[in-house]
């Protein structure tokens, strides 16, 4: 393991300690506030719900899909405060697709959500579309559709 | 030794006189007609797969502790039970989830509240008690939502309501 990756890897658990020891609880909060759409297992519905498992992960690979999560309705106008959001994708991340991408990637953090999360997303599915193309262009990617 | 003999022939040809092979054949005949029928005498063959679904009466009121924060027509009252949907319908694969205080226990418990979809209103045991529920203004927390749109017959029928676990403060 790189110095890098050791660097981030500590990030990581120290996101999900830090989520835990300040009495935040993800998993409980992706139950109450997420699951009742995206699912038991984050699989999505086909054809109305997108999924989060196998698809997170490859958003938070650039820029474009790291705003593109934290600006869509679904995430931005959660009842969850940006803390609270920032632990239940980082879980997400950690939880339901940890195969396809590689380790070094930057988990979300509060002020990422603070500042992203308050600017409205108006043309969601062609913003999804484009994201999704350009990262199928580099590597693992979300599915185009779902 | 001879005497012995003798009776045995006797009595051979005496059954000979008596009985023939079509006679054997016969009652051999009866025998397994007699066991073909056996099973076909009158036996509860249905046990209790027929039976329909028998929900206690907490679970056919609204005031049960578990329906605090469920929004329609209780499943238990319209054929299937407060965890089951009623024959004929489907249960939503998205949902409303809630928290619910079991006074019997003390605590905390996390609520699925499934609808089953696929027939019309089943229009009994109406219950709105949505606790937790916000105004449309903060839509992912409210509750005015068919949640039979995901399914393939999107007509609403009856709410069920599914512990997941205990809630955590």
């Amino acid at each position: 393991m790189t110095r890098a990756a050791a660097a981030l890897a500590a990030a990581w658990a120290g996101l999900l300690a830090s989520a835990a020891a300040h009495g935040g609880n993800p998993a409980q909060d992706y139950v109450l506030n997420c699951m009742g759409c995206h699912g038991t297992g984050a699989q999505g519905i086909p054809g109305k719900v997108p999924p989060l498992a196998n698809a997170l992960r490859r958003f938070m690979r650039t820029p474009e899909g790291r705003n593109y999560v934290l600006r869509v309705p679904g995430a931005a106008n959660s009842a969850l405060s940006d803390e609270q959001l920032a632990a239940v994708l980082n879980w997400l991340a950690a939880t339901y697709d940890t195969g396809a991408v590689p380790s070094q990637l930057a988990p979300f953090t509060r002020s990422e959500v603070a500042t992203l999360r308050h600017q409205p997303l108006i043309a969601v599915l062609a913003t999804r579309k484009a994201v999704v193309n350009a990262l199928a262009a580099t590597g693992p990617s979300p599915p185009s559709q779902y | 030794m001879k005497n012995l003999d003798r009776l045995v022939e006797n009595s051979a040809r005496s059954l000979a006189k008596r009985t023939s092979r079509r006679s054997l054949l016969a009652s051999l005949g009866q025998i397994l007609t007699g066991a073909a029928l056996l099973p076909l005498l009158p036996i509860d063959r249905t046990a209790r797969a027929q039976e329909p679904a028998r929900p206690s009466a907490a679970e056919q009121k609204c005031e049960y502790w578990k329906y605090c924060a469920i929004d329609g027509f209780l499943c238990a009252c319209c054929g299937g039970t407060s965890t089951s949907c009623p024959p004929g319908t489907q249960s939503s694969p998205i949902t409303w989830i809630g928290t619910c205080h079991n006074p019997a226990d003390g605590r905390d418990y996390i609520v699925s509240y499934n609808d089953c979809c696929g027939k019309v209103s089943c229009g009994d045991c109406f219950c709105d008690r949505n606790e937790g529920e916000k105004p449309m203004y903060r839509l992912s927390r409210n509750n005015d939502v068919n949640w039979c749109m995901a399914n393939s017959e999107s007509n609403y029928h009856c709410s069920v309501s599914v512990i997941l676990g205990v809630a955590e403060k």
